[in-house]
């Protein structure tokens, strides 16, 4: 009698939550978030019983999470398998079980079996011991809204706590991530290493701003034989001995590297391959070879790894280039310390002249809390100026970002207080001569503003996915 | 030349929320000014002098790395912290630098976190965070003979609570402060001034900042004749904007 009740209340919340999807469409909404929300309100142990239904791939993290679930999907369709995805804003449980129900028939049956869910790292506690994931790929962990998420710490424990709840999971990690590596210890789950070989990317060391100097076990300071962004490196604790792992998928020359793409090598453990991506900053490269390691798992040849690596470019606003008005606009999202330091180090790569534009709010989306643009290196913009003649800034916290810049070493007289999104872009189709790249910066709710903007008054066709 | 010692304490274990910009606002200011700032990162193994320096900065740190600092702290830099403070040194605290500088901190288990003891504050773990942007009102800073409003940022779990001898650095105007009880924020003892207010402090309210550079200033050459006014549009834009849209 109780089993005929639980099946009752799964198949009620297939139905109603199919029906709240389409009612939804209907009245013009594409919520994701609604429909899992009253699933999981019908039926709360819903994850549960969906997850020997699906072959689940989670991927969770700080930063790329959603530039490697695209590259996932490649290597899916590659695989020939069918698969659903969610979209990065639906990566709570809510949206998560939206997604999931959306791939079951009217009486419960997958229609695809393979699910690819891109996870936030909070929600990932309690989903992963539920959803029994085959594959977990962790990309990195960082600073990230610590007003939204705590400390650290605590997220990176909240991964931990969901891959113990998920013993059986094959674990994809990155080896030059202290925090993220230490999840393969003391586990008995499989796991495999990406990484970039030693001093493949020499950089200096910026140990003043680093979010993880020191040992996870033991609390001694790291040693690093090299790095190459944040805390990411070679690492070695010289009192207990835990070092950067050893990575089955490793990068091992970048060739060619500038603003647009960047050719490397990856040593997989079939071979060598060499790689031209699509898409340029050092932060892709690491998102290449997480997903190059899901390939692996997936059995596909070498060649159909490179074609799926090679093929790929930017999905919704982490990077993309946009025509307005015969000028070439790159868009990229900022959110973060460390990405943002990504991006503008990826400006340096600019070898013509260019014009700079941040758009800066501080909505929940964002973050509430702006002081994190202290912790970004504005500073080498500096040596930018020569490059650079004039920088505009733009959102609710326009002069926040003004003084930054002010304090980075820009001269005042370089900098440009703008407001709203429509006047920021026709300052800088302004600002830019004809063969200018024009550069934006926003932060999440920042990119949604200038999105309506360029489509209502630039004329900008659909550019939503 | 005027020159500035400014001591950075542990600035690779307790930089939380952007607290280096404070760093970098005093440094700044004193370089527009021609007057010479260097920088001292102190951290863990370092000897620390305390006469070797003007200003001191401590911020805030992850629990992780709070407990990292214990051990080095009793290590000799505690009695040289203190002294510091007595000696009437420009002291800036933020955040778990504020209670760091405090007796101690007592945690929901009822266990009590030794601190430096250098101040007489102290601090209970809150069950909620008391996070948002926050204004207060400073009365030893003045603008336009008008009291001084400090808008920052707040994000703290500890409730502090002051005692005998310290003074709060503002009343709070928009926010929680020290416990979100007595409408009070920060502290201010001899020349050591603490606050939740982190991240961004000095840089957007500029007449804080050149309240400590002046103070050290004084503290080294006593017959100092005070600041050069320097143009700080942008400075008071993001200020009042912040101003108008918090109290208005
Ligand atoms: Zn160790």
């Amino acid at each position: 009698m109780k089993e005929f009740f639980i099946k009752f209340r799964l198949g009620l919340a297939i139905i109603i939550t199919k029906l709240t999807v389409f009612g939804l469409r209907i009245v013009g909404r594409g919520g994701t978030s609604l429909p899992g929300k009253i699933a999981l309100r019908i039926c709360p142990d819903i994850f549960n019983r969906l997850s020997d239904r699906f072959r689940i791939i989670m991927v969770t993290g700080t930063n790329g999470k959603t530039t490697t679930s695209r590259i996932i999907e490649g290597m899916l369709q590659k695989a020939g398998l069918e698969y659903i995805s969610n979209k990065s804003g639906a990566n709570l449980a809510s949206g998560i079980a939206t997604t999931l129900i959306s791939a079951l028939s009217l009486t419960g049956k997958p229609i695809v079996r393979t699910a690819l869910l891109e996870t936030d790292e909070a929600a990932f506690r309690t989903l992963a011991p539920k959803l029994k994931p085959e594959i977990v790929i962790v990309t990195n962990f960082f600073r990230d809204q610590l007003d939204r998420f705590g400390e650290l710490y605590t997220t990176l424990n909240s991964v931990r706590e969901g891959i113990q709840g998920s013993p059986e999971s094959r674990l994809i990690l990155n080896a030059d991530d202290s925090l993220c590596a230490s999840l393969g210890q003391d586990t008995s789950n499989p796991v495999i290493y990406f990484g970039l070989g030693d001093k493949v990317y020499p950089e200096d060391y910026l140990i003043a701003n680093a979010d993880a100097a020191f040992c996870i076990n033991c609390k001694s300071r790291y040693e690093y034989l090299s790095s190459s962004f944040a805390h990411l490196g070679h690492f070695k604790c010289p009192n207990c001995g835990y070092e950067r792992p050893t990575a089955q998928i490793e990068c091992t020359q970048v060739l060619e590297y500038d603003n647009l793409s960047s050719t490397i090598e990856i040593q997989m453990p079939g071979g060598k391959i060499a790689v031209k991506l699509a898409i340029p900053g050092l932060y892709n490269i690491y998102n290449a070879l997480a997903g190059a390691a899901v390939g692996h798992m997936l059995d596909l040849k070498e060649e159909d790894l490179v074609y799926v690596l090679e093929g790929f470019e930017c999905g919704f606003g982490r990077m993309e280039t946009l025509s307005v008005n015969g000028r070439e606009l790159k868009l990229i999202l900022v959110k973060n310390p460390t990405g943002f330091n990504q991006v503008l180090k990826y400006l340096m790569t600019q070898k013509d002249k260019c014009v700079i534009g941040f758009a800066i709010n501080d909505k929940l989306a964002d973050g509430t809390d702006i002081s994190w643009l202290w912790d970004v290196d504005f500073e080498i913009l500096s040596f930018m100026q020569e490059k650079v003649r004039r920088f505009f800034v733009s959102g609710i916290r326009a002069e926040d970002m003004a003084v930054r810049l002010k304090y980075a070493g820009i001269p005042s007289d370089h900098i440009f207080i703008m407001h709203g999104e429509t006047e920021l872009v026709y300052s800088l189709l302004e600002a830019s001569n004809e063969n200018e790249t024009i550069y934006l910066l926003p932060t999440y709710t920042a990119m949604l503003d200038i999105r309506k903007s360029l489509k209502k008054r630039f004329n900008l066709k659909e550019i939503w996915e | 030349m005027y020159e500035l010692n400014i001591c950075y304490l542990y600035p690779d274990l307790l930089n939380l929320y952007g607290d280096r910009g404070n760093i970098t606002a005093l440094q700044r200011r004193c370089q527009w000014r021609n007057i010479e700032a260097n920088v001292h990162h102190i951290s863990i193994g370092d000897t620390l002098k305390y006469e070797d320096y003007d200003i001191f900065f401590i911020g805030g740190g992850q629990d992780f790395e709070q407990t990292i600092i214990q051990d080095d702290l009793r290590d000799g830099k505690r009695e040289e912290i203190i002294e510091a403070v007595q000696a009437g040194k420009v002291f800036l605290g933020i955040c778990g630098g504020f209670q760091l500088l405090g007796k101690y901190y007592k945690t929901s288990s009822g266990k009590e976190i030794e601190c430096l003891g250098a101040i007489n504050v102290w601090t209970h773990a809150g069950d909620t965070r008391l996070i948002g942007n926050i204004v207060f009102e400073v009365d030893f800073l003045k603008n336009n003979n008008q009291k001084y409003r400090v808008v920052g940022f707040e994000n703290h779990a500890g409730k502090t609570y002051l005692g005998e001898g310290v003074k709060p650095l503002g009343k709070v105007i928009k926010g929680f402060g020290n416990n979100g009880e007595d409408g009070f924020e920060g502290a201010v003892y001899k020349n050591t001034f603490c606050t939740y207010s982190h991240g961004s402090l000095l840089p957007k309210n500029p007449a804080l900042a050149d309240h400590l550079i002046m103070l050290a200033l004084l503290n080294k050459y006593p017959d100092f004749q005070g600041l050069t006014p320097l143009d700080d549009t942008l400075e008071n834009l993001a200020h009042e904007s912040l101003m108008k849209r918090f109290t208005e």
